[in-house]
């Protein structure tokens, strides 16, 4: 618990176009206390002739947990299983929300990075992504906004911090754009199957205002950048 | 960019430059045929991409802020050759796939209208190998969007005597040419992919005296190793050109003053890239006069320095209007 | 998926248009779980189960070793899962793709991390002695359903199982000979089961995301369901109506309402399931008890 009401999101901020000349698109998000750096190269020709599909994009995600991200300074192993197990949801998940077709013989490939971890580590990575994406110019369907949701005493909780992920049960959905429809769901903990409604809702809303909050930053600097090209 | 809009615009939510984002509903009139950067179900037609929407008649395109460099037949562009493959090369142009390059489509010694024999095609590596730089111009797009190039004239072919540079694919402007003569023996080659090449302006270039020429050319076919070119009797500049010469993997001799010039136009580039000033000929020309103040061409990397100076050139191009 | 097993496009859409009718392809309804045979080995904690065509065998196995040294107070427990080509082609030897991972992953997570099985029991001494407790799990053959059929097997096995009986005497541990003391069962906290719902999506992406049509979905999905479906949700339940796990991990997005609905399915399902095991392990209780009588009362003619 840090002061926050049951139904209330951490600070959220992203920045998008971090890095302009060394990739594609890049990304910044601060979900509380946690910390993610995306970045995505591409479309591009594919490193190796086997990755290669003759209909649509391959996609690459690499996600680096940092030993410095937590407390413990644990060097994490790249080929842990549960970061193996996120990345391939992630694969999963992006794979239906970017329009991959439109990119035939060609290769995505997504490098996220996190620098502080404190709670929603899928939810923040799957954020940065999204943005990422968006600001390589990559063809998607929607947004993909995430956010986690635990259960306490009966109330149901939003954006969890790591504390509160150690002891409580919690869940991390990933929702499309403005609907109610969900990409990504994890749960890891034990829910009473009837309170599970409750958490569902509120973490639909939470995605809902982290779109907005997205959505916000992308036309801030879309408009940013028209200002500079009016020079042209 | 949004000057493509006209009488059509009924719809007053969408206004000019008005962003969209992905995922929102662009409009929801089934006049509009969907194009780039949309996507639809029925009559409703949603935007896949964070851009502007241009409509050009009844066409409803987003054109995405930032993306990769989309060819278009007729671009000149500057690419690297990546792979040698069958009867082909694959060519990076900056855009989403690698180009190719046709055995067929290129120039080689011998004369324009020499057929292709295998010969020509076991030594292709001879000709351009992976990481070779080449200007070209696009042939032809590919149903996936890829492109195929060619490099039949003289202006185009393989880079040498300069230096690469890369800026953002969206600041260089088509214009009818890209490839200019700088004040200062330089030349610079503004690949409408961003791909930039700088060089010393060639002696072909500034004599173009036939009989020079052809002196030179003589002399300068003897390095290569390439027997049929050179018995050949040279009549036509373009079969001059042809010559082994012209993928020659030797550079001129380039004085120090030529050197320092084209690391200030390198430098001006980079400039115009870091302010987001999109690039023509007379801005280069007009940063290049601005950075003068400077005598250490060095100096123009700095943060304070760069900004500056592209000031000056906006500033500038509102006085001359 | 794999490579090598591939369905026609017109297969594929003949399967798809029978689902949009309520119709698949092996005659089950869409919310139809197969029927589920589980035979018992006679050696306790060996187990067999059957689900159409997928059969799976679950064995533990116990030893005594020294607890992590975070935790001195909990026992071991490990989940291995063996995928091999015997199961089906499209497994490959040695290397282990994203699905096999994604496989094994749900299991484990099922059954060890939502704490089927009390670690705290398992302790013998704190810090120094505990009981390692490991289920192997093997794929013997494939036909969709693994992670359901698994998670049955294991909780089969668990439950089924018994560990010899020990005394402890100061540092000393004696472990006792089944002939020697009746031996005891492992202390299960509950029983979870796994659900797994494939969704398809018969209309376009486009549809998906912006209209309102509804993705169908199909319980228990057989090996051509799920190398069509576009999308996999695994559910785990107990009976105390808890949700243990859920995983949906990407493929086609779907509705909120639609996953209360397949959590609700998956609740039903879960408690038939339970209260068949129960049934099935108390029989052979009996059965064993039985036999165990004979034995005494044939050494008591003597």
């Amino acid at each position: 618990m840090d002061g926050r009401r049951w139904n209330e999101l951490r600070r959220f901020q992203c920045r998008i176009n971090t890095h302009p000349n060394s990739a594609d698109g890049s990304s910044f998000v601060e979900q509380g206390n946690s910390k993610v750096v995306c970045i995505v190269e591409g479309p591009m020709e594919p490193p190796s002739r086997s990755q290669l599909s003759a209909t649509e994009a391959t996609l690459n995600i690499s996600l680096n947990v940092t030993p410095f991200s937590s407390i413990d300074r644990k060097r994490r192993n790249k080929n842990e299983r549960r970061i193996q197990e996120i990345i391939t949801s992630l694969k999963r998940t992006f794979e239906q929300s970017i329009i991959t077709d439109k990119y035939p013989r060609t290769t995505i490939s997504i490098t996220c990075h996190v620098l502080t971890l404190d709670g929603g580590l899928i939810s923040a990575v799957t954020n940065s992504i999204t943005l990422a994406l968006i600001d390589a110019g990559i063809a998607m369907y929607d947004y993909i906004s995430s956010v986690s949701a635990g259960f306490y005493d009966n109330t149901p909780l939003l954006d969890l911090n790591q504390l509160e992920e150690n002891d409580l049960s919690y869940l991390t959905i990933g929702i499309v754009g403005k609907s109610e429809k969900l990409a990504l769901l994890i749960l890891e903990n034990k829910i009473p199957l009837d309170k599970l409604e409750g958490v569902l809702a509120i973490a639909v809303a939470g995605g809902h205002r982290i779109r907005d909050m997205m959505d916000k930053e992308v036309r801030r600097h879309g408009e940013l950048r028209l200002s500079k090209l009016a020079n042209k | 960019m949004e000057d493509s809009d006209n009488a059509d615009d009924e719809d007053g939510s969408m206004q000019n430059r008005a962003i969209v984002t992905p995922g929102e509903l662009v409009t929801d009139d089934p006049v509009w045929m969907k194009g780039h950067g949309t996507y639809y179900l029925e009559n409703r037609t949603y935007s896949s991409v964070a851009g502007t929407v241009s409509r050009v008649n009844r066409l409803l395109s987003v054109i995405p802020i930032r993306g990769r460099y989309q060819p278009e037949t007729g671009d000149h562009i500057v690419g690297r050759i990546t792979e040698v493959g069958q009867k082909r090369w694959k060519v990076d142009i900056g855009a989403k796939q690698d180009a190719v390059l046709m055995l067929g489509s290129v120039n080689l010694p011998g004369g324009v209208l020499r057929r292709k024999n295998e010969a020509d095609e076991l030594q292709m590596r001879n000709f351009l190998k992976e990481g070779d730089l080449l200007n070209a111009e696009v042939q032809s797009l590919f149903q996936d969007g890829s492109a195929s190039l060619h490099t039949r004239s003289l202006k185009y072919g393989k880079l040498r005597d300069g230096v690469f540079l890369k800026v953002p694919s969206s600041l260089v402007v088509r214009s009818k040419y890209h490839s200019h003569e700088l004040p200062g023996g330089v030349s610079v080659i503004l690949g409408v992919n961003g791909y930039v090449w700088l060089r010393k302006t060639s002696d072909l270039q500034q004599q173009q005296s036939a009989s020079h020429v052809g002196k030179d050319a003589a002399a300068l076919s003897t390095r290569g190793n390439y027997s049929v070119g050179n018995a050949s009797v040279t009549i036509t500049r373009l079969e001059e050109e042809s010559s082994w010469e012209i993928y020659s993997d030797v550079n001129d001799q380039i004085s120090q003053s030529i050197r320092e010039t084209i690391t200030r136009y390198a430098n001006c580039i980079k400039i115009l890239a870091y302010c987001e000033i999109g690039i023509t000929l007379e801005r280069v020309t007009a940063c290049y006069e601005a950075s003068m103040a400077y005598d250490e061409a060095g100096k123009l990397i700095d943060r304070e320095v760069m900004e500056s100076i592209g000031d000056d050139v906006i500033t500038a191009e509102k006085y001359r209007g | 998926m794999a490579k090598g097993i591939e369905t026609s496009a017109n297969e594929k859409a003949f399967i798809i248009d029978a689902l949009t009718q309520g119709v698949r392809t092996d005659g089950r309804k869409l919310d139809e779980y197969r029927d589920v045979k589980i035979s018992l080995g006679s050696q306790y904690g060996s187990v067999d189960v059957t689900m159409g065509e997928t059969r799976v065998l679950c064995r533990i196995s116990s030893e005594i070793v020294a607890p992590y040294e975070d935790r001195p107070f909990e026992g071991l427990f490990t989940v291995s899962t063996e995928i091999s080509p015997m199961a089906s082609p499209m497994f490959e030897q040695g290397r282990q793709s994203d699905d096999e991972l994604l496989i094994t992953r749900t299991v484990e997570k099922a059954v060890r991390r939502s704490n089927a099985l009390d670690l705290e029991s398992l302790c013998i001494i704190a810090g120094a002695k505990c009981w390692s407790i490991r289920a192997d799990v093997h794929l013997l053959n494939y036909d969709g359903g693994f992670i359901d059929a698994s998670c049955i097997a294991v909780m089969t096995a668990l439950q089924h199982y018994k560990k010899q009986d020990i005394t402890v005497s100061g540092e000393q541990v004696l472990v006792h000979d089944f002939s020697e003391r009746s031996p005891v069962g492992l202390s299960i906290l509950h029983v979870p089961i796994c659900v797994t719902f494939a969704f398809f999506n018969p209309h376009g992406v486009e549809q998906n995301i912006k209209g309102d049509a509804k993705e169908i979905y199909v319980v228990d999905p057989n090996m051509q369901e799920e190398l069509l479906k576009h999308g996999i949700l695994t559910v785990t339940i107990n009976k105390n109506r808890e949700v243990c796990q859920v995983s949906k991990a990407g493929g086609l997005p779907m509705d909120a309402l639609t996953l209360m609905e397949c959590s609700h399915k998956a609740f039903t399902i879960a408690e038939k399931l339970t209260n068949d095991i129960k049934k099935l392990i108390e029989e052979d209780d009996l059965q064993r008890k039985g036999s165990q009588w004979k034995m005494l009362s044939a050494s008591n003619d003597r």
